[in-house]
C-alpha cells in the first residue's frame, strides 16, 4: 500500500526530470550541427542542411513530445556525434559506473559501520577525537586530489594497481577488480567520513536509550548490543544518507572516469556535453535522474522496513 | 626486409613544419630553412633526447595513451583530432604525405600529377594492394568513397572538397580529381581523412555501424573497440609494404587526464602516450627511462581580435593591444618557457614559410608605445566607436574554463588595465567559445592558429571571407599572395607570397600571440623508431607532427 502511494509522486518526479533534462539540454549554447561538421565546413548551408536533417529547427514542444514518446519505449535515438545508438551507449557504459558507484558503497560501508560505532562507543575519548578529526580531514578532501595521490601511491610508487584503464568482468575478473578499486576507493573515501561521523551521533544517541541500558543490565556483552540491538535504531540517517549520496557518487564518477579513463556513463555526460551531443545528454541524465530516484524511493521503502511506523503514516508515532 | 637508417634519432629543431607543396610529385628540389642545432644545448624547440635505437625487432605488443577518444572511425563521419589521427595511420594509409623537406609525395599512391593549369590532378594506385576485407583497392573503391561518403550531405570533409566537381575514373587504378578552379594546394587535401581510402564493401555492410568498424589498407587491421577504454588492432599480414609492420598489435586507450596519462606512463601502464600541454612535455622530458620525440608545429596558441567592429576596426587598438603584452610572461602561464619561442605568425621557425622580417614587423612588448596608441585613439573625435573623447575602452575577453587559460586571461587582463581598458574576462565554454568566433560574436578572445597544411588553405580560410575568417581581417595585400599560393608550385614565389601575408598580418594585427606548441610522442625506451617513418621509396617522412606517428614503422625491444 505505501508503495502505491508514494507511486504517483514518483511519476510525477519523473515526468518533471524528463522536463527539465529536456530542456536544460535544448538551451545550451552551441550548436550541435557545428560540433557534427567541425569549424573548418561549418558554412551557413551545411549548417543548415544539417539542423534539417536533425530536426533541430523544430519548435522545442514538437521535439520533446517526439522525444519522450520514444524514449518511452527505450529508443532514445542515435548519437550525433558518433551514430551509435544512445540506449545501447549507456547500456554498455552503465556497469562500469554501477560498478564503480556499488563497491565505491560497500568500501564506504565497510569502514565507516565498525569505526562509527566504535567512535560512538568510545564517545569523548582519545580514539573517538582521532577517528572525528580524521573524518572532518577526509571530508574536506576533494575526490580528485584523493584519486591523484592514490595513483601516486599504489600505481606510481609501488606498482600494484593500474593507473588507468578498464577490464571488463567477463574478460577478467580479476584485472577487472583491480581496475576498479582505485576508482571506487577515490568516491569511497568522502562516503566514508560522512557515513561514520553519522553513524556516531544516532549511535551515541540510541546508546542513551532505555533498551540499551536494559541490556546491560542484563549483562548482554557490548558487542551483541552494539550490533544486534543499537545499530539498526540508528542506521536510519546512514540509510537516507547513503540513498541521497547516490547522486554524489555518479556526479564524482563524471570526475573519476575521466581521470582513471574509465568506459562509464560519468564520462560519457560529460564528453557528450561539451560535444554538444543533445541526444545522448539526454539519454544519459534521464537515466541518473531515474536511477537517482529510484534508488531514494527503495530507501523510503526500506524505511518502512526498518520502522513500521512510517509505512502506516506515522499513526503509531502518534499514538 | 626494409633496411632502417637513423641508428639514433635526432630530433633536434627538424626541418619540417609547414607544407611546402613545392616540387610537389615533380621532382624539383627541397625547401630547406631549418635553423636546426642538433648538438645544442636544451632549450627552446625539441631537443634531442632519444635512445639509441638499434635495429628493427618483429614481434610484440604495446598500448598507447591517447589525449581523446573519436567519433567514428570513418573518413567524411569522424572528426580526427591529433589522437584520432595517429590512431587512423595504423589503420589506413593517407594517398599522400608530407617529407622530412615539406614537400608532398605520394604515398599508398603511386604518383600524383597536375595538368598545366592545375585543375585536373591525376591519381594513380599502386597494383595489388586490398583492404583488410580483401576487397582491391582501385579507383572505382575511391571513387564510391568520394560520391558516397565524403561528399553527402552531412560529410565533415564536404567543404574541404568543394573544389573538387568530380572525381573520373580513367582506368583500374587511375581517377583525376576534377577542380573548378586552379589550385596547387590540393594535394595537401589528401593528407587528411578525404585521402584515407576505406572499404567501400565493409562500409556498406556495415551501414550506420561503419564508423565503429574500420576496414583500411594500414599496417594494422581493426580488431575492437570499447568507446573510451581501448581500440585494439594487429597486424595486417598481408600488407602491401614488406617487411612491415614490426609489432603484432597495438592497443590505443584515451586518457583524457594529463597527469592521470604521465602516471600511465611512469607505472608501466602504458608504453606511449602523445601530448600537446607544454607542461607535459616539460614533465615528460624529467622522467627516467623515457624518449621524447617532438615537434614544433605551426599551431600557436594566442587571442584573435574582431577587426570587424569598433573599436577593434581600429589598427591603433589592435597594435596597442599587442604592444601592451609581454609574450614571455603568457608563456610562462602555459609552461612553454624554455619550450616554445614566442609566436609572431602562422608559421613557426621550423617552417620553410617562416618571415623573419614578418616577425620583427610584430609588436613586441613596449607600454610606451601601447599607451601612446591608445591615448591617441581614446582621445580622437573621430574615434570608430563613436564614445566621447577621453573615454577609455570598455571590452570583454573571452576563454574557454581552464585553470591555465584562466590564469592566461588575467595576465592579459592585467596588461590591458595598464593602458586604462576596463577589461572584463568571460569564461565561456568550447563549443560556445567556437561558435562565437564563426558568427563574429566577441570583441577578443583566445584561441589557436596555425596548422601544418599548405599554406594556400591555411591562410586561405583565416583571412578570405567565410566563417573561417574569425577576425573578419582582409586585405588586397593578403588576396593577391593567396592568388600567388593557388597558382603555383614554385617555392621561392610561395615563400615569398607567404612572406608578404605574414608581413600584412604583423603590421594589421588581427592576432595576438603566446608561443608554438611543442607536442611529444614520448615512450619507455623500449619503444623505437617512433618518428623514423620513410616512404616506399626511402625518402624521410615528415616525423611526428602533432605528435601522430606512423605506427608501421614502430618497434619494441621488450
Amino acid at each position: 500500500m505505501y508503495v502505491l502511494r508514494r507511486l504517483p509522486s514518483l511519476l510525477a518526479t519523473l515526468f518533471a526530470v524528463s522536463l527539465l533534462t529536456f530542456l536544460m539540454t535544448s538551451l545550451l549554447p552551441g550548436d550541435p550541427a557545428l560540433q557534427i561538421l567541425g569549424a573548418e565546413n561549418a558554412t551557413p548551408e551545411a549548417i543548415a542542411e544539417v539542423r534539417a536533417e536533425l530536426g533541430l529547427d523544430d519548435p522545442l514542444p514538437v521535439r520533446y513530445l517526439a522525444w519522450i514518446g520514444d524514449a518511452l519505449t527505450g529508443d532514445f535515438g542515435r548519437s550525433y556525434r558518433t551514430s551509435e545508438p544512445v540506449a545501447e551507449a549507456i547500456i554498455d557504459r552503465l556497469p562500469v559506473t554501477a560498478e564503480v558507484g556499488i563497491l565505491a558503497i560497500i568500501i564506504a560501508l565497510l569502514v565507516a559501520i565498525p569505526v562509527g560505532m566504535l567512535s560512538a562507543y568510545r564517545a569523548g575519548t582519545r580514539t573517538d577525537k582521532i577517528i572525528s578529526s580524521t573524518s572532518f580531514g577526509l571530508l574536506a578532501v576533494p575526490n580528485f586530489m584523493v584519486a591523484i595521490f592514490l595513483i601516486l601511491i599504489f600505481s606510481v610508487t609501488l606498482g600494484i594497481l593500474p593507473a588507468t584503464g578498464w577490464v571488463n568482468f567477463t574478460d577478467d575478473p580479476v584485472q577487472n577488480l583491480r581496475s576498479a578499486l582505485l576508482p571506487a576507493l577515490s568516491l569511497a573515501i568522502a562516503e566514508m567520513a560522512v557515513y561514520t561521523r553519522l553513524l556516531r551521533t544516532d549511535m551515541i544517541a540510541t546508546l542513551q536509550q532505555d533498551f540499551v541500558t536494559m541490556a546491560r543490565v542484563k549483562g548482554v556483552s557490548n558487542r551483541r548490543i552494539l550490533f544486534r540491538h543499537a545499530l539498526r535504531p540508528s542506521s536510519f540517517s546512514l540509510m537516507t544518507v547513503a540513498g541521497v549520496q547516490v547522486g554524489a557518487i555518479i556526479g564524482g564518477s563524471v570526475v573519476i572516469e575521466t581521470l582513471f579513463a574509465l568506459p562509464g556513463v560519468g564520462r560519457l555526460l560529460l564528453d557528450s556535453v561539451v560535444q554538444r551531443d543533445l541526444l545522448m545528454v539526454q539519454g544519459v541524465a534521464l537515466v541518473i535522474a531515474v536511477s537517482y530516484v529510484v534508488v531514494n524511493f527503495t530507501v523510503d521503502i526500506l524505511y518502512s522496513y526498518l520502522d513500521p511506523r512510517i509505512s502506516h503514516g506515522r499513526s503509531a508515532a502518534r499514538v | 626486409m626494409r633496411g632502417h637508417r637513423r641508428p639514433v634519432r635526432v630530433s633536434g629543431k627538424r626541418v619540417l613544419a609547414s607544407v611546402g607543396l613545392v616540387g610537389l610529385l615533380l621532382g624539383s628540389a627541397a625547401c630547406g630553412g631549418g635553423d636546426g642545432d642538433d648538438n645544442g644545448p636544451a632549450q627552446e624547440g625539441t631537443v634531442e633526447d632519444v635512445s639509441e635505437q638499434g635495429d628493427p625487432v618483429e614481434g610484440g605488443e604495446i598500448t598507447v595513451g591517447l589525449e581523446a577518444e573519436t567519433n567514428s572511425w570513418l573518413p567524411g563521419e569522424g572528426s580526427f583530432s591529433n589522437s584520432g589521427t595517429t590512431v587512423a595511420y595504423a589503420i589506413y594509409d593517407p594517398l599522400i604525405k608530407r617529407t622530412a623537406e615539406g614537400d608532398f609525395r605520394p604515398y599508398l599512391a603511386e604518383s600524383m600529377e597536375p595538368n598545366a593549369d592545375l585543375t585536373v590532378w591525376t591519381l594513380k594506385l599502386r597494383p595489388n594492394v586490398q583492404f583488410h576485407d580483401g576487397t582491391p583497392l582501385n579507383a572505382q573503391a575511391l571513387k564510391t568513397i568520394f560520391d558516397e561518403y565524403l561528399t553527402a550531405p552531412t560529410s565533415n570533409v564536404k567543404n574541404t572538397l568543394a573544389d573538387v566537381t568530380a572525381l573520373n575514373v580513367v582506368d583500374d587504378l587511375t581517377v583525376e580529381y576534377v577542380l573548378a578552379q586552379t589550385n596547387a594546394a590540393f594535394p595537401s587535401v589528401l593528407t587528411g581523412s578525404p585521402g584515407w581510402p576505406f572499404s567501400p564493401t565493409a562500409a556498406a555492410a556495415a551501414g550506420e555501424d561503419a564508423g565503429a568498424n574500420p576496414v583500411g589498407t594500414g599496417p594494422f587491421q581493426f580488431v575492437s573497440w570499447q568507446r573510451d577504454s581501448a581500440f585494439v588492432v594487429e597486424k595486417n599480414d598481408n600488407y602491401w609494404q614488406e617487411g612491415l609492420p614490426h609489432l603484432d598489435g597495438i592497443t590505443f586507450r584515451p586518457i583524457p587526464d594529463e597527469d592521470t596519462r604521465v602516471s600511465s606512463l611512469q607505472s608501466g601502464d602504458i608504453d606511449a602516450m602523445q601530448t600537446l600541454r607544454q607542461s607535459t612535455v616539460q614533465r615528460a622530458r624529467d622522467l627516467d627511462g623515457v624518449d621524447n620525440y617532438e615537434y614544433l608545429g605551426n599551431n600557436a596558441g594566442g587571442s584573435i581580435i574582431n577587426s570587424s567592429i569598433a573599436p577593434f576596426d581600429d589598427l591603433r587598438v589592435r597594435q596597442a593591444l599587442a604592444y601592451a603584452i609581454d609574450q614571455p610572461a603568457l608563456i610562462d602561464v602555459i609552461g612553454g618557457t624554455g619550450l616554445t619561442p614566442a609566436a609572431t605568425q602562422y608559421f613557426s621557425p621550423d617552417s620553410p614559410f617562416y618571415s623573419e622580417k614578418a616577425a620583427e614587423a610584430f609588436p613586441t612588448y613596449d607600454m610606451e608605445q601601447a599607451q601612446e596608441l591608445y591615448d591617441d585613439y581614446i582621445n580622437d573625435p573621430q574615434r570608430s566607436d563613436g564614445e566621447p573623447v577621453g573615454t577609455d575602452l570598455a571590452f570583454t575577453y573571452r576563454c574557454p574554463p581552464d585553470p591555465t587559460l584562466n590564469e592566461l586571461s588575467q595576465l592579459y587582463q592585467n596588461f590591458w588595465s595598464q593602458l586604462g581598458m576596463d577589461v572584463s574576462l568571460e569564461t565561456v565554454e568550447q563549443a560556445a567559445h567556437v561558435q562565437n568566433g564563426i558568427s563574429k560574436d566577441y570583441e577578443v578572445q583566445c584561441w589557436r592558429v596555425g596548422d601544418e597544411q599548405d599554406p594556400y588553405v591555411t591562410l586561405k580560410n583565416a583571412f578570405t571571407e567565410g566563417p573561417l575568417n574569425f577576425t573578419g581581417y582582409t586585405s588586397p595585400e593578403i588576396a593577391d599572395g593567396l592568388e600567388t599560393l593557388r597558382t603555383t608550385t614554385d617555392l621561392a614565389e610561395r615563400q615569398e607570397a607567404v612572406a608578404q601575408i605574414s608581413l600584412d598580418i604583423s603590421e594589421n594585427v588581427p592576432n595576438l600571440f603566446t608561443g608554438y606548441t611543442l607536442t611529444d610522442i614520448a615512450v619507455r625506451d623500449v619503444v623505437k623508431n617512433v618518428d623514423g617513418w620513410t616512404f616506399p621509396d626511402g625518402t624521410e617522412g615528415d616525423g611526428v607532427p602533432g605528435a601522430q606517428a606512423m605506427w608501421g614503422f614502430v618497434w619494441t625491444t621488450e
